[in-house]
């Protein structure tokens, strides 16, 4: 019996809006074994990604009750009750002392130096007093901060729908990755010690030229052969002269020149970069040789800093190496250029396996994948699928998996759990609830995938489940599906259904578990309640 | 979709079509090279049928359908829509006899016009209704996509993805026109909502005798909708087909990958052994010598696939395939990449039984 990594029991959350709170989970138990790879299936808004989001500490909702234990931790966190009344009251306390500290402010200039004074002093040690009492009774919650801060990248990690949103496009891939490792105490020890490296940024301003020299030669010589004729020019007292011959210098004899050597299309790509080196070489004959000079001095100096705290932030070869190969460990092709690039040069099932890279990077037991090929086409979404796979089976890495797609979850799962507007209404084994499924939910959403079989029966029209998932802010006093089911009678809309044991290892939460064991009557009372529905004129 | 009257009169006539984007840069934008979104295509639609035209993103199934609406004007080629040419045609005729329903229902409509502004405004432009009578072909219209009259006075942010489908398709239909593009009409939806709307468009469909091209990338609704199904490639057509043929026989490599990766929710997977193909889509500002596809193919051949590019050749009824050498029914397609999880039994050869 594998043992449970993940144990989210009784989870209830709502999130305050201005029209009142909506509940978004109600009471949703789930678990993950080691080593297992957990389907979450269901439709948008049904509460997929919140459930996964409250489990990292990431939610900004309010979570009413529940646990989620993580290894037999506990990863929520509420105050008790005393810490609760004390930061309410150190909260308040503060707010009006502040507020008093800046009327006697006033009191102090505008009526009595010496009262106003007085009174200022108290207040603000009032104030800053009650501030640390409430600081201190925030302990606890710093504390689990802390331990969250521990347990997302080492223990539990996710990966996100959307890679491009989740990675930051300033940085490069090998600083994306080594943030995580560093912030983990994953990186091997550094390669260079630290007395060389800052040497190495001192000089880097010259070794920065002289890679430019190597590099653009003729770009960088032209620039200096301007700036030694502008020197010279000031030195020896013609740069007034000069100046006025600038313009035709620069332009029109090369233009003139090169009319029989190069296209038109070139000339005319030409014209503006001659107009505005002409434009530079004016400003700097024009100018006095010593406001010349003082520039250069002051955009040297502003430079340089810069360019020697840049070079000092570079990664570490030996960290280099090892995020390049923890980018072979995904399987990207030539690693060694990837590092440097940011992520818009890459595809987007390059970004999803950096994504993948990063969160595996300190070898987590979770993962949670939030739609991690739902923005990727299929050909794609079968290597990042199989590379999933691999790292379960490598590393036994126990995988949450949420998606909408149940071709997805029939390629990867052990067990699915099937969510319906915030609650759990199915759970098995992969086996079990895709060819015995029970809640009328899970038929019906099976049933209206088109598939690609050629062998099962052709259907003209598709079977639907006939209307739209309920609002969040209804209420509902029983069964959340009644609305949409066949069977819905007055007990489904009174009571809410609990979850059955229909077979070993095998829940549905619905009243009529017994109206449900052949999955083609189930289909049959759809497409007549689906035609009612339609007459009923309900969209 | 179910047609009876079957006329082979062909309505939409599409050669040599070529779609290809500049890509400027430099100090006075001069044209660096061409990013080639639709590279040659040849394609004809018949009255009445529902033709899909599958392909991964980047492949060019957007730019093509919106060249041959006259959207985004072509660089060669011709289209010639009921023998007449596109380009000939005025704006305002182009726009009555042939409409677009957008990929993301949202995005398509003015978050500050109400729903009757929305379904009615080609109405008033094109100076068919007004007044109380244009408020009743509203109505009629959203009746139609199963929508109510009430509806009519609400914003399209007080709607569900669904229902914003719906809306657009109302406003597609509002003119009533001979031919309608689906541009990825379901990929946004819940696959329940999206079930419902497929339902509703083959309703319409054979309700107003309407034509449609439906662009999308999932095979399986294709399978579902349509009657013959393009499978693009990097701007080509690969391979054309009746639905039935194609999804029993596929000739191209990228086709019987492109099938295989489709994840079912079924249990028989022995039965439907994946291929993986290695890499990315190249990109169309420097696609590959030879064969679009070579770089990726499994039974690429050195010498011919990458320096000769295949014609579209017909190799059955209604079946044409761009490929040097097309698989024949029954052929297996060796397994490129790893296959991790072999199964149980070893008896089963590596390869793929098509």
């Amino acid at each position: 019996m594998p043992s449970k990594l993940l144990e989210i029991e009784g989870l209830r959350v709502h999130f305050d809006t201005l029209d009142g709170p909506i509940e978004a989970l109600h009471s949703v138990n789930l678990n993950v074994d080691q080593g297992q790879i957990m389907g979450l299936v269901g439709e948008s808004g049904c509460g997929k990604s919140v459930t996964s989001l409250v489990t990292i500490g990431l939610a900004t909702c309010d979570i009413d009750e529940g646990s989620v234990k993580y290894e037999g931790k506990e990863l929520l966190f509420s105050d008790s009750e005393s810490d609760k009344k004390i930061q309410e009251i150190s909260g308040r306390i503060t707010a009006v002392g502040v507020l008093a500290s800046i009327i006697f402010v006033f009191w102090a200039i505008l009526i009595d130096p010496v009262q106003g004074a007085t009174f200022l002093l108290v207040f603000l040690f009032v104030s800053i007093a009650s501030w640390l009492v409430g600081f201190a009774g925030k302990r606890e919650y710093r504390r689990h901060q802390k331990f969250m801060r521990w347990v997302r990248g080492n223990e539990i990690s996710m990966i996100f729908q959307e890679p491009m949103t989740a990675l930051n496009p300033l940085y490069t891939v090998e600083k994306q990755i080594s943030e995580v490792m560093r912030e983990h105490d994953r990186l091997v020890k550094a390669e260079t010690p630290r007395s060389f490296r800052v040497a190495q940024a001192l000089v880097s301003p010259l070794t920065l030229a002289f890679r430019a020299m190597r590099l653009r030669p003729q770009s960088a010589s032209a620039i200096l052969a301007v700036l030694a004729f502008v020197t010279v020019a000031h030195l020896y007292g013609f740069a007034d002269d000069a100046k006025n011959w600038v313009f035709l210098l620069v332009i029109v004899i090369p233009l003139s020149a090169s009319r029989t050597l190069l296209s038109a299309s070139i000339l005319l790509a030409l014209l503006p970069l001659g107009i505005a080196a002409a434009l530079v070489m004016f400003l700097m004959l024009w100018m006095p040789f010593s406001a010349l000079l003082g520039m250069v001095v002051i955009s040297t100096l502003l430079a340089l800093p810069v360019i020697m705290a840049l070079d000092y932030l570079k990664l570490d070869p030996a960290h280099t190496q090892q995020v390049i190969s923890i980018l072979e460990a995904v399987r990207i092709p030539n690693p060694i250029a990837v590092v440097n690039m940011y992520p818009h040069e890459l595809s987007g099932g390059m970004r999803q396996r950096v994504m993948i890279a990063m969160m595996m990077s300190c070898e987590p037991k979770l993962l949670i994948a939030d739609e991690p090929t739902t923005a990727l086409d299929v050909t794609i979404q079968a290597q990042i699928l199989q590379l999933m796979r691999d790292l379960r089976d490598e590393k036994g890495t126990a995988i949450l998996l949420i998606t909408h797609d149940l071709g997805v979850i029939a390629e990867m799962c052990d067990s699915v759990t099937v969510m319906y507007a915030g609650s759990i209404v199915e759970k098995g084994s992969i086996e079990a609830i895709l060819s015995r499924p029970r809640m009328p939910y899970t038929i019906g959403l099976l049933h209206s995938i088109p598939t690609i079989d050629d062998e099962s029966e052709h259907r003209d029209v598709l079977p639907i489940i006939p209307g739209q998932v309920p609002d969040p802010n209804l209420h509902f006093d029983g069964c959340r599906f009644h609305p949409r089911c066949p069977f819905a009678d007055e007990l489904c809309i009174s009571t809410p259904p609990p979850m059955i044991e229909v077979e070993p290892g095998h829940f549905a939460a619905c009243h009529h578990t017994n109206r449900t064991e052949n999955v083609a009557d189930v289909q049959g009372s759809f497409d007549v309640f689906a035609a009612e529905y339609v007459l009923k004129g309900v969209a | 979709m179910t047609h009876d009257s079957k006329t082979d009169e062909i309505l939409l006539d599409i050669k040599g079509l070529r779609k290809w984007f500049p890509i400027k840069s430099g100090m006075l934008t001069t044209v660096k090279s061409y990013v080639r979104a639709v590279d040659g295509v040849d394609l004809q639609v018949i009255r009445g049928e529902t033709l899909g035209i599958v392909g991964e993103s980047g492949c060019g199934k957007t730019t093509l359908g919106r060249v041959i609406l006259g959207l985004i004007p072509m660089t060669e080629g011709s289209v010639h829509y009921d023998g007449e040419d596109i380009r000939m045609m005025t704006n305002r005729d182009l726009r009555r006899r042939l409409q677009i329903v957008f990929q993301d229902p949202g995005g398509s409509m003015n978050p500050r016009m109400s729903v009757r502004s929305i379904v009615g405004e080609p109405l008033t432009v094109n100076g068919i209704a007004e007044g109380a009578e244009l408020t009743q072909r509203v109505a009629d219209l959203l009746a139609s996509v199963g929508l109510k009259r009430d509806h009519m006075n609400r914003f399209p942010h007080e709607f569900s993805g669904g229902q914003k489908q719906r809306i657009a398709l109302a406003r597609a239909l509002s003119l009533d026109p001979e031919f309608i593009l689906l541009d990825e009409p379901t990929s946004a939806l819940d696959v329940s909502v999206q079930a419902q709307v497929l339902n509703l468009l083959q309703e319409i469909q054979s309700k107003r005798d309407l034509t449609f091209v439906f662009i999308t990338h999932a095979l399986n609704v294709v399978n579902h909708v349509c009657e013959r199904v393009a499978v693009m490639y990097l701007g080509k057509i690969v391979e054309i087909a009746n639905t039935k043929d194609l999804f029993s026989k596929p000739a191209h490599p990228y086709t019987h990958a492109l099938m295989s990766a489709i994840p079912e929710p079924s249990l028989d997977k022995v039965a439907r052994r994946r291929i993986v193909l290695s890499g990315d889509v190249p990109s169309p500002a420097n696609p590959p010598p030879g064969c679009r596809f070579h770089t990726r193919c499994p039974i690429a051949e050195e010498g011919l696939c990458d320096v000769e590019e295949p014609k579209l050749e017909s190799i059955g009824e209604g079946h044409s395939v761009a490929c040097h050498f097309p698989l024949g029914p029954g052929m297996k397609l060796p397994i490129l990449g790893d296959d991790q999880n072999p199964p149980e039994d070893d008896d089963m050869p590596n390869t793929v039984l098509l």
